[in-house]
């Protein structure tokens, strides 16, 4: 990795106006079939280890350490971590997408400067890449979605509901990722974001266990999380949904994204467009 | 491909800019610069590395922001209307940038999308490049498995997919071998020849002389020649050149007295001195070769790279 060529650190970027953040759908939709028509030749071996992870820590841990721990909040122990599975596949997916893969289009190929030199601008640019990264959490999600549904750990027919939701989540994932993507300078960097973000929020999202005996101050951090809250609502849907929960989970998800987009596009103006 | 008919009156330049102006940080790129491209011309911009080539290109095309005076493009300015320029506007980047996930067909056809020009037209106009490109026969192969000049000629190609009025080439020729620039070069022509309006820059000045109407030369962020070719060559030289490669013993600033008035102007650099006349082999035979003894004397004709050598100095940029 060393031989890689640094990009540099560019900041944030000067406040752009509001029709300069509005993506052209047409044109997103140009980045998004890009990245689609590149996945579709290469899914066989892409979704293979995203699909053993979560069959991995469903057969540790809900089919281990379930034995031990039988149930949690009336529900076997493995029904509980099962659809947050989904929630989890559906971030590790975004997260990789829009770190690595994202990095290497923009640093390595260099495809941006040809992309941006089309009628496609930054918020296109963008808006396609998440959108795309989101497609693909979905799909992962589903995968997923479809292991616990066939090992029976999913109760409640409002499951059907899941995928629009982890396209949802998933975009919100992405756009974390997209925006630690544009403001690093080196390659190295992503060590901390997976490892003091992605893996903690993994851990301490309520995915293995839930927050009731713990301090206040966990649940605030948790709070905190796009994860917990997609975990919320997967868990809700499989196992019989409480409407309102996945309202305000829903809510939070679109207003952090919405809040979040503002920053790649800021910043890879700066960087590819200054 | 082109809407500029012969004969007829151009509603505006291609490109124009005044004053403009772009620096980063506290590195003046482009330092207040004035010229016009007429429609359908080929426009060169020649220049040192770090001369601001580049940068002007880059605010052509809508990848770099401009700071200071105008620029406009198509008739329309180059801030405002970006999106509808870039439209319009065909880049040959510097740098090799093509899609190494997808095949060469695939390259084109991913272009057309981001021009929203429909698959079916889009295929039949891909094909149709391939073919102007000479790499019809390599349409289902990976990028990667192409020569530079191959991919040279992919990314014209590429560039041409949204039938562009006006493209920028960056450099379009460095890396390639005499064929594969020959190749280019046809290419150029036979896209000048249907009326594109074509601007490149390039450090090769017999590319320059063979390509392009009109050119300027930039040093340091500023245009420090414009004009045809041969005019530039004739008004900055002369017609021939005298490079002779002086003895030891040889005096250059006496040389150059002795041949007062014969000669319009010399250029010398460590043992080798250009003396600029309308005969060079006249002048070779005026000289005293006792007094001024030399290794070689060659009697050649000016050419543009004289020019650029004499504008913008002899020494090392980088």
């Amino acid at each position: 990795m060393a031989m890689l060529e640094e990009p540099g650190y560019a900041g944030i970027g000067p406040r752009v106006p509001l029709r300069e953040l509005v993506p052209i759908p047409r044109l997103a939709g140009a980045v998004w079939l890009r990245n689609a028509r590149v996945f579709s030749k290469l899914w066989r071996g892409a979704l293979l280890p995203t699909f053993l992870d979560p069959f991995l820590y469903l057969l540790a841990l809900g089919f281990g350490l379930g034995t031990y721990v039988a149930h949690i909040n009336g529900i076997p122990y493995k029904d509980f971590i099962a659809p947050g599975l989904i929630a989890s596949a559906a971030m590790w997916s975004s997260a990789f997408e829009t770190t690595y893969n994202v990095y290497f289009r923009m640093n390595e190929l260099r495809l941006y400067d040809n992309v941006l030199s089309t009628p496609v601008e930054v918020q296109d640019l963008v808006a396609g890449d998440l959108a795309w990264s989101a497609t693909r959490a979905t799909v992962y999600g589903i995968v997923v979605l479809a292991v616990i549904a066939i090992f029976g750990l999913v109760s409640s027919w409002w499951a059907l509901l899941i995928p629009p939701f982890v396209l949802l989540g998933a975009l919100c994932f992405s756009v974390i990722g997209y925006a630690f993507t544009t403001l690093i300078p080196k390659i190295d960097l992503y060590s901390y974001f997976f490892t003091l973000f992605i893996t903690p929020m993994f851990l301490f999202s309520g995915l293995f266990f839930p927050f009731s005996k713990l301090p206040e101050w966990v649940h605030v951090v948790a709070w905190f999380m796009p994860l917990y809250h997609l975990v919320e609502i997967t868990r809700g849907l499989a196992t019989g949904p409480e409407f309102w929960s996945v309202i305000g989970n829903s809510a939070w998800l679109v207003a952090l994204t919405a809040l979040l987009f503002t920053i790649p596009v800021r910043a890879l103006r700066k960087k590819l467009v200054a | 491909m082109n809407r500029v008919a012969p004969g007829a009156a151009p509603l505006h330049d291609a490109v124009s800019a005044r004053g403009l102006t772009k620096s980063y940080g506290d590195r003046v790129a482009v330092d207040g610069i004035d010229f016009e491209v007429d429609p359908g011309i080929c426009f060169g911009f020649l220049g040192p590395n770090g001369a601001g080539k580049t940068t002007t290109m880059k605010m052509i095309y809508g990848l770099a922001t401009v700071d200071g005076g105008e620029l406009s493009v198509l008739g329309m300015d180059a801030t405002r209307e970006r999106r509808v320029i870039k439209s319009r506007l065909g880049v040959v980047p510097q740098e090799t940038n093509l899609d190494a996930d997808l095949t060469v067909r695939e390259n084109l056809l991913q272009q057309a999308r981001y021009f929203g020009i429909d698959p079916g037209k889009a295929a039949e106009r891909a094909s149709e490049l391939l073919d102007f490109s000479l790499i019809g026969d390599r349409a289902d192969d990976r990028v990667h498995a192409l020569s530079g000049g191959m991919k040279r000629r992919l990314l014209i190609s590429r560039a041409l997919m949204g039938d562009p009025e006006l493209v920028v080439l960056d450099e379009p020729t460095t890396g390639l071998d005499p064929q594969a620039r020959l190749a280019v070069w046809g290419a150029l022509d036979r896209l000048r020849r249907r009326g594109v309006t074509l601007l490149l820059t390039t450090h090769y000045m017999e590319e320059a002389e063979r390509l392009c109407d009109r050119l300027v030369i930039m040093d340091e962020g500023r245009i420090v020649a414009e004009g045809r070719p041969a005019d530039l060559v004739r008004s900055h030289v002369g017609r021939e050149v005298l490079e002779l490669k002086l003895d030891e013993g040889c005096d250059p600033d006496r040389l150059i007295a002795s041949l007062d008035g014969r000669i319009q102007g010399h250029d010398l650099s460590e043992r080798t001195l250009m003396l600029y006349a309308d005969n060079a082999e006249a002048v070779l035979e005026q000289l005293d070769h006792d007094a001024f003894p030399t290794e070689s004397a060659l009697a050649r004709r000016a050419t543009l790279e004289d020019v650029f050598l004499r504008l913008t100095g002899r020494s090392l940029r980088e």
